[in-house]
């Protein structure tokens, strides 16, 4: 399936593509304004955020600030909409908050972890959802913790392994089901192909599974209502969907998944205005966007009566190469559909308009 | 012998002659016409026409029309005058021949000319068609591109709107912010007078209700947030979950697994367990569980940890005789060797083992040190240091940070060099 200039198909439109001086690792785009962060590692083996503007076709430099750590990645998940404040974590396994106007204090800080901080989330801010705002982070050191910025040092909840255990790397944590004040889920993926879903309302560990390559990126279709899709990717090109309506005492949840192309997978990002359409960033430095469609019955019972789901089906839409090396992040602007910037390992940031996404 | 045909008839106006020909029942195609310039040919095996004409025509022009058991040409002379006669009359015979050959000559050339003639066009053609679809796939070219232009350019000047809707709904909502914050200000001041002019009387009550009763204004005041802020649980209750990874035979992701080693040491493993020397004739008198390899090697370990070393070799000795390729056999049956000294078999033990512990695999690694280790000790303890010194150098190898490996070779090298110093 190539790219076409068919009149239905959504199309990738390149609209401004910055060149950087830094290694990128994650780009996000800041609530409600038309304005984009980078976050990375310098060459002298600092850390970086610029904050850049949306003009016209270019990008303008708003803020650049510089902090002692390479920055992995960071979230707006759990903050308000007048605060903005950005959490990210670093090469060293600090987890911090900061409030843009004022960057020289971190707003909370706690030396998170041991090792690098390889993924991180946040729930409760941005008007999304119900409940306390929490952070999520997951790192090399094979935990998986969540912090509530209220409480300084400890989090309020530790996914470690067991004692003597070997440790697997955490390589992505997710949000899910947080439709009230009470339930909250987090899904992580490790390096070994494992996928945990850990109950934070019961402290317990709800599901998991292994997808026997590592997994790069987990994330839930929409973070504030009950469970309903989780795409996770992994190496060697695979994804997989599986439907979280439906969980089967000994089978778990269906799922279907599909091969993209042969390189790694890096990130999976569903549109926030239509949570069945995800796009998924690969090594070789392409871009697909993806369509899920439901079956016609979303359950149904096994031999012993048990409910069981059934996973749909997945549709490409649209595939598009940008660059050669890999794109290894990917945020779709929450304001603006179809609207999404991406940063690749080639030292560039692009922001890409999707158009046509309201006839899907 | 062609038989001639010479019934013919004709008659002429100024610029051409009509020439009529029957054919007396011959069928005439256009391949039996031939016609030059001053020659006319019609050949029908077995009759025969020929004619050398009385002036030159323009056989280009002229025509033969084939019907009715006749052949009508019609010859448009080249020069406008009346013949005397069909044919040259007085025509020899070698003026024949040479008009003839002539004929056929210029006929050939005229042939020739036409086929260049042809191919010249032809090529003509085809660049022309190859031009034509060369503009039509640029024209569908361009025209996707601009409908990729067009869908580019419509983008920009939505995101720039959308864009200007954000900067304006920002400031409005500062403005508003500010007005607000103004009108809350000014009720707060009122509030703060009544309370320091009211006395002893609880008022929490009252004053609570009234500032609830100001919240109906719009979401962006200050109040209404830290209200909010209230309405937020505590944070969660600290707990841990403990978690246990996916266990697999082989503690390395597919990725890192060196795939291919490790399913033949599976593989040997699995054979190795279900041999069974078939020696049954002397195996008659044993019980059933004296029949098992593994059985038999838990009894040697056992006797082993008692002391009872020779008990331990013989339950050994059994078990490899029921089954010659368990690599720990062998092994134990070394360090049993080893305890009561005998030396060679100790060192024989151990190699039998090392043999069957290929492919190097991080599983048997354990099993691998035990062996160099044992057969390093007995090397030295029959003197031969460098053999020794070589299988701890191995064991080091695999495990390097066992101290005990280290400390037993620093030993030996230091033993060495004390006996080639005094040699």
């Amino acid at each position: 399936m190539s790219a076409t200039a068919g009149p239905e198909r959504p199309q990738v439109v390149s609209h401004v593509q910055q060149a950087l001086s830094y290694t990128v690792f994650d780009c996000r785009w800041v609530p409600r304004s038309a304005r984009l962060l980078c976050l990375g590692s310098a060459a002298r083996g600092t850390g970086l955020i610029q904050l850049y503007e949306l003009h016209g076709a270019r990008l303008e430099l708003l803020r650049e600030i510089e902090k002692p750590k390479p920055i992995k990645c960071g979230t707006f998940g759990a903050t308000s909409l007048q605060q903005r404040y950005l959490a990210t974590g670093d090469f060293d396994g600090n987890l911090n908050i900061w409030n843009l106007e004022a960057p020289e204090i971190p707003v909370y800080s706690v030396k998170g972890h041991k090792e690098i901080i390889n993924s991180i989330d946040g729930v409760g801010g941005l008007g999304i959802g119900e409940g306390a705002p929490e952070i999520v982070t997951g790192s090399r050191d094979g935990t998986v913790k969540v912090w509530d910025p209220r409480q300084n040092d400890t989090p309020v909840a530790n996914m470690e392994p067991v004692q003597g255990e070997s440790k697997r790397d955490c390589w992505t944590v997710a949000f899910g089901n947080a439709y009230n004040q009470e339930e909250r889920v987090v899904c992580a993926g490790y390096d070994n192909g494992d996928i945990k879903l850990f109950d934070l309302k019961t402290m317990s560990l709800r599901w998991e599974t292994n997808i026997k390559n590592g997994v790069c990126s987990v994330e839930f279709d929409r973070k504030d209502i009950n469970m309903n899709k989780l795409v996770a990717t992994s190496l060697e090109g695979k994804f997989h969907v599986f439907d979280m309506r439906t969980q089967h005492p000994t089978k778990g949840f269906a799922s279907v998944s599909e091969k993209a192309q042969k390189s790694t997978i890096w990130q999976v990002r569903h549109l926030p205005q239509n949570r069945d359409i995800f796009m998924t960033s690969g090594g070789s430095g392409s871009l697909h966007l993806w369509k899920y469609e439901y079956p016609a019955h979303r359950s149904k019972k096994d031999s012993e009566g048990s409910e069981m789901g059934v996973a749909g089906s997945v549709s490409l839409l649209q595939n598009v190469t940008l660059s050669t090396q890999p794109i290894s992040s990917l945020d779709w602007s929450p304001d603006k559909k179809g609207l999404c910037v991406c940063g690749a390992f080639d030292q560039t940031v692009r922001v890409l308009i999707v158009t046509k996404l309201n006839k899907m | 012998m062609p038989v001639w045909l010479r019934e013919h008839s004709w008659r002429q106006t100024l610029t051409a002659v009509y020439l009529s020909l029957p054919l007396r029942g011959a069928r005439a195609t256009p391949a039996n016409i031939f016609c030059s310039e001053q020659y006319l040919k019609v050949s029908i095996p077995p009759f025969l026409f020929e004619a050398i004409l009385y002036a030159p025509i323009d056989d280009a022009n002229s025509t033969a029309k084939i019907g009715n058991g006749n052949i009508f040409f019609t010859l448009y002379k080249k020069e406008p005058a009346m013949w005397d006669s069909l044919t040259l009359a007085n025509a020899g015979k070698e003026k024949l021949q040479y008009l003839r050959e002539n004929a056929v000559l210029k006929a050939q050339e005229k042939a020739k000319e036409e086929k260049e003639a042809k191919k010249i066009t032809k090529q003509a053609c085809k660049k022309y068609a190859l031009e034509a679809t060369m503009k039509l796939e640029e024209a569908e070219r361009k025209r996707i591109e601009d409908l990729k232009e067009k869908e580019r350019q419509k983008v920009a000047k939505e995101l720039e709107f959308w864009k200007n809707q954000q900067k304006d709904a920002d400031k409005y909502k500062s403005i508003q912010q500010k007005g607000e914050l103004h009108q809350e200000i000014e009720p707060l001041k009122e509030r703060k007078n009544e309370k320091m002019n009211k006395t002893r009387i609880p008022n929490e009550g009252t004053s609570k209700i009234r500032l609830k009763s100001t919240k109906g204004h719009g979401s962006c005041s200050i109040f209404s947030q830290n209200l909010k802020e209230e309405q937020l649980p505590a944070p969660r209750a600290a707990a841990t979950i403990k978690v246990n990874f996916t266990p697999r035979v082989f503690p390395t992701a597919l990725r890192e697994s060196r795939v291919a080693e490790e399913e033949e040491w599976l593989h040997k493993q699995a054979e190795a367990r279900r041999r069974i020397n078939s020696d049954l004739s002397e195996l008659e008198d044993l019980k059933e569980e004296e029949k098992n390899p593994d059985w038999l090697k838990d009894k040697g370990n056992k006797m082993f940890v008692m002391g009872n070393y020779l008990g331990a070799v013989n339950a050994y000795n059994l078990a490899v005789r029921l089954n010659d390729k368990l690599p720990l056999l062998y092994l134990n049956r070394a360090a049993c060797h080893l305890k009561l000294r005998n030396l060679h078999k100790a060192i024989e033990d151990s190699s039998k083992a090392l043999e069957l512990l290929t492919p190097p695999v991080p599983d048997n690694e354990n099993a691998r040190v035990k062996a160099h280790v044992r057969r390093g000790t007995a090397f030295c303890q029959l003197e031969l240091y460098t053999e020794g010194l070589q299988d701890y150098e191995a064991a080091l190898k695999i495990d390097p940070k066992n101290k005990n490996i280290e400390k037993d070779a620093e030993k030996v090298r230091h033993f060495m060099e004390e006996t080639m110093q005094s040699s």
